[in-house]
């Protein structure tokens, strides 16, 4: 077999090129994690220390920035005098509950769409990815007077519902695809060896399940880094960590200290989950990829 | 040991008959392929048995007992798919494990049966891999390993060794025999490769756009094919077919058939055959019924010049073009001719097939 390596000889424009993709990474990378930075390091220092800053073209003075005593307060003080901890499993709770229901729903209706032909299945896909195109804002104000007419405005419930309605058409789509990439004789092979439909269904989840590996972060992350419908439909008893953290701008106090150390609350979940699962997601789409 | 009967079964796709009025049985522990080309319907029949696909009419009974309604779980079948099938995430073993983990036998029987079967196929040293690690030749004795721990009621196998190289599906073919004898469970079994059914049936079914043209044993088929289609389709290189006429030869029992320049007479079982019939009809010659010479040994022999010559290693094909038409002649590997010399040509009488020239049906 050819290497699959792409040949590449080194001319003036090529060194070029690397020097330039060089400079464009560290750029990069300081763009990306400077923030993530100081939003780190300031969520552990006292607000004093926080603003103290070396005058401008004072590069000897970057030295303050680490000149400070490790202090915790504002992550107690966001769970003892705001109810961060309540906030956090609104997070926890509304992310994995719709992630939940939509990846069952969702591969269900994936493989229904995928396996079955039915009449107007094409005008079907249609419509259940045309759900996405509308901006949430747009959706808002109607999706509000039903779930108040429903009683959900601010419940849990009620949120786990409005992202639902967002991920499982989301979730229809990726799955789909995946699906379609299972072949079919593996389920029939399953049905000629003793198993029921359903049970054929459950024993191809295993190859699919890179998309819903992938599929799950997705819907994660919509619904912990959403902050529209958390603040309308999640309003009142539902707050979420978004609209929390937006909460600790108040117009006479901006309560520096406690934003940055939940922002890092916030943060550090999602890239935990990020390396938890990336692994598994790396494997699983590999496995998908050579199908044997 | 089961019987299986397939008595009048349609399938319909939409308004587009797939198998149209199909009827035959496989005896218990036989060996029955079905063959034809692709879109003949014989997949369908396969997996009606299975009961992959509705019976849109008729009606297939195992043993006496009607299948039509029940799911392949029920069926009590084991099948060989072309692709295999295996479970890509599962070990061999536990590929070969399922069917009988799902039927609830305890674990230790497991083991037992997917050793014995492992060994049965010399698979014993594969089966802590998964799909993916194993050559398409693995992969094949995988999937019927899978087939086999059942001791299922009917093995169906659709085209199982059709993805292997010709050297290991020679090979297969002899193995898949010897195992269907030793297992003694009836078989059916799905090709498009005349030689595979030739090879290993006991019976073929012959299919053509959805209609059953022959079954009989593989001799039958092969000397005595039904209609012009069968005969075409069955053999390797394939039977000569001319445009030929009857005519008289002297005296009125005396009869010759004549395509252009080549003549062959009749003999009398042939006569009786033709039943009167006289003027136009199809002759098919099986290229092993043609003999050629350089010279002409006696008088009979048709004048012609080589237009081909395919040396084969064990044997050589050499075309012959003759005044009106050509014909294919199977002959030694010690054959010379330079393209264009002249040869002669004669015919093996007794092996003509003689076909009606308006439906294809052979003259019998």
């Amino acid at each position: 077999m050819a290497s699959r390596d792409i040949v590449t000889y080194r001319t003036p424009a090529s060194v070029l090129a690397g020097v330039a993709s060089a400079v464009f990474v560290v750029v990069f990378l300081i763009w990306t994690i400077l923030p993530i930075f100081i939003m780190f390091v300031s969520s552990i220092k006292d607000l004093l220390e926080a603003f103290k800053l070396p005058a401008v073209g004072d590069w000897s003075g970057i030295g303050v920035f680490f000149d400070f005593t490790p202090t915790f307060k504002h992550y107690v003080d966001l769970f003892t005098q705001e109810k961060f901890g309540t906030y956090f499993f609104n997070s926890v709770a509304s992310a994995l509950g719709s992630a939940a229901i939509s990846v069952v729903l969702g591969s269900m209706a994936a493989y229904a769409l995928s396996r079955a032909e039915f009449r107007g299945k094409k005008d079907l896909f249609f419509w259940i990815i045309s759900t996405r195109m509308a901006p949430v804002v747009a959706v808002m104000v109607p999706l509000f007077a039903i779930f108040r007419y429903g009683g959900l405005v601010g419940s849990t419930p009620g949120l786990i519902i409005a992202y639902t309605t967002f991920n499982l058409p989301f979730a229809i789509w990726i799955l789909k695809g995946f699906f379609d990439n299972v072949p079919y004789e593996i389920e029939e092979a399953s049905m000629v060896d003793g198993s029921t439909r359903l049970q054929a269904f459950k024993a191809i989840i295993p190859l699919v399940s890179p998309g819903i590996g992938a599929f799950l972060v997705l819907c994660v992350l919509f619904a912990w880094n959403d902050f529209l419908f958390a603040s309308i439909i999640g309003s009142g008893g539902a707050k979420t960590l978004p609209v929390a953290t937006s909460g600790l701008v108040q117009p006479q106090n901006i309560q520096w200290g406690k934003i940055m150390a939940a922002g890092v609350v916030t943060t550090l979940p999602m890239m935990l989950l990020g390396l938890v699962i990336r692994r598994y997601l790396v494997t699983g789409l590999t496995m998908g990829a050579v199908r044997g | 040991m089961t019987k299986v009967i397939v008595s009048e079964v349609w399938k319909m796709y939409g308004k587009v008959p797939a198998v149209r009025d199909l009827s035959f049985s496989c005896e218990s522990g036989e060996f029955l392929c079905v063959l034809g080309p692709s879109g003949c319907g014989k997949s369908s029949t396969l997996r009606m048995l299975a009961g992959l696909e509705h019976i849109s009419a008729g009606e297939i009974t195992f043993d006496g007992k009607r299948i039509n309604e029940l799911p392949p779980k029920d069926r009590d079948i084991a099948m060989v798919f072309e692709n295999y099938a295996l479970y890509p995430h599962k070990t061999v073993r536990d590929n070969m494990a399922n069917a009988l983990k799902l039927r609830g036998m305890p674990g230790a029987e497991i083991a037992q049966r997917v050793e014995r079967a492992a060994a049965m196929l010399q698979i014993g040293q594969l089966l802590d891999r998964r799909p993916m690690e194993l050559s398409g030749g693995q992969k094949q004795r995988v999937a019927i390993g899978r087939a086999i721990v059942r001791s299922p009621k009917v093995f169906l196998f659709d085209e199982p060794i059709g993805h292997l190289d010709a050297k290991l599906r020679g090979h297969m073919r002899g193995e898949l025999k010897r195992l269907q004898r030793e297992l003694a469970t009836t078989t059916i079994y799905v090709t498009h490769d005349q030689l595979e059914a030739l090879s290993m049936a006991d019976r073929i079914a012959v299919m053509n756009e959805g209609v059953l043209q022959q079954i009989g044993t593989p001799q039958d088929i092969y000397n005595h094919p039904a209609n012009e289609w069968v005969a075409s389709f069955v053999g390797e290189p394939p039977m000569n077919f001319l445009d030929a006429e009857v005519v008289t030869a002297g005296s009125e029992t005396d009869l010759e058939v004549r395509s252009g320049a080549l003549c062959v007479r009749l003999s009398d079982a042939h006569r009786h055959r033709l039943n009167g019939t006289r003027g136009g009809l199809r002759l098919g010659i099986r290229p092993e019924a043609v003999q050629v010479a350089a010279a002409a040994p006696a008088a009979g022999w048709t004048s012609g010049s080589i237009y081909a010559v395919e040396p084969l290693g064990g044997d050589t094909l050499v075309e012959v073009a003759f005044q009106g038409g050509r014909v294919l002649a199977k002959t030694g590997a010690d054959f010379r001719g330079e393209m264009d010399a002249p040869i002669f040509v004669t015919v093996d009488s007794s092996k003509v097939h003689l076909f009606d020239a308006t439906n294809g049906r052979a003259l019998t």
